[in-house]
């Protein structure tokens, strides 16, 4: 894939695909990119999903706490708040609204 | 660059960048657990630390110096303190005055009597020379040893609260709470012997500031504490200096991320009070 297109997607949307995988779950920051990696996003570098987090939790939409696993190190958790989910049900029809017509589009010529 | 280079040049590029200690202190510590979990070359990870302390510092929206807040009364004062085990001179004429808002560190060789020095601060041991004046209530947390094995960590609160004229409730609710700020939160039905040294160690420092003293001395208070604890516990010790406490902490290593206002080193030789230097935003 363009790496540049990638990277301009990926600004876009990689705060929403965060606050996704936090919705059922608290985790820290390594294990979000192991997700985020999981889920097909590819792999997203701690210089990049760090920042994301840091303006996540600076605009109240998760909170933070240091706090020891059940087995291993403390960690910074990342836990998403109500906010956070209103905003990840906004921004992710967001989306919906605007990949639809794209994927519509795209989908019909790119064979051709 | 290995890791612990990065995270050195990270720490310092976010210090230039005028982020604040305690956020700088979070966002490293952070980088560090995950260059641990995941390896790799913390260049391809995370990039030059000079462009990703600026991505932090714009996530964080970095803010202006802080003001040097004024000095508050003295809480502490001690001079010419002098102290001999036999022929050997353990503390040669040492001193060091601490205000109200300040901490200050005690730092210096191993065997230096930076030990014997805060116990003379506590009244614990006399000197045989020089005097100390402490202004307002004391607290004080020993390296080790200031937990009991067969007490649960509740009654240790009820315990020093009782000491501090607090209730029962209120004594554990307060220890309970202090205890979470370091990121523990203390079980209602384990014994002390049962928690692991790190954790005994929460404990002892939760009883020192239990009762809110003035003037708080912490003997190297974090041995056993993970990185994240030992973030959680300068975070604490800021706040406390932030709500006036005077407090006095000895170490042997002084990380470049801690924040003292006041050093006294006690290597032979040196035994002289130096500005926080070594700690960023020293606010001497």
């Amino acid at each position: 894939m363009d790496i540049e297109r990638r990277g301009q997607w990926l600004r876009g949307v990689l705060d929403l695909c965060v606050l996704g995988l936090l919705r059922d779950r608290e985790s820290y920051g390594y294990q979000l990119a192991q997700a985020l990696e999981a889920a097909g996003i590819g792999s997203i570098q701690g210089g990049t999903l760090y920042p994301v987090l840091l303006r996540l939790q600076r605009t109240g939409l998760v909170s933070a706490q240091w706090r020891e696993g059940a087995a291993g190190p403390a960690r910074k958790y990342y836990r998403i708040t109500d906010l956070g989910r209103a905003e990840l049900r906004r921004g992710g029809q967001d989306w919906l609204a605007f990949v639809a017509p794209v994927t519509g589009l795209v989908t019909e010529r790119v064979d051709g | 660059m290995n890791a612990d280079e990065w995270l050195r040049a990270f720490a310092a590029e976010l210090r230039q960048r005028r982020v604040r200690d305690d956020d700088a202190r979070h966002v490293v510590a952070e980088a560090a657990t995950h260059l641990r979990d995941g390896g790799g070359d913390p260049a391809v990870v995370f990039g030059l630390p000079g462009r990703y302390a600026a991505a932090i510092a714009e996530s964080i929206g970095a803010t202006p110096p802080p003001v040097p807040a004024a000095p508050g009364p003295v809480r502490l004062h001690a001079r010419g303190i002098t102290k001999r085990y036999g022929r050997r001179t353990v503390l040669r004429d040492a001193g060091l005055t601490v205000r109200a808002g300040q901490i200050a560190a005690i730092v210096g060789a191993n065997g230096c009597g930076k030990s014997t020095f805060l116990r003379i601060c506590a009244g614990l041991i006399s000197p045989d020379a020089g005097e100390v004046t402490v202004t307002g209530r004391l607290g004080y947390c020993p390296q080790q040893g200031g937990t009991a094995d067969f007490l649960l960590p509740d009654e240790h609160f009820v315990l020093v609260g009782a000491g501090g004229g607090l209730a029962r409730g209120p004594a554990r609710r307060a220890g309970r709470a202090a205890a979470r700020k370091l990121g523990w939160d203390a079980p209602g039905d384990v014994l002390t012997r049962h928690l692991s040294g790190g954790t005994r160690q929460k404990l002892n420092l939760t009883m020192s500031t239990l009762t809110e003293p003035d003037v708080l001395l912490l003997d190297e208070p974090y041995q056993g504490f993970d990185r994240g604890t030992y973030v959680d516990f300068w975070d604490q010790l800021g706040r406390l200096r932030d709500a006036g406490r005077a407090i006095v902490v000895v170490t042997h290593l002084l990380n470049q991320l801690d924040r003292v206002d006041l050093v006294l080193d006690l290597t032979p030789a040196g035994g002289t009070v130096r500005d926080g230097d070594a700690g960023w935003g020293g606010r001497a």
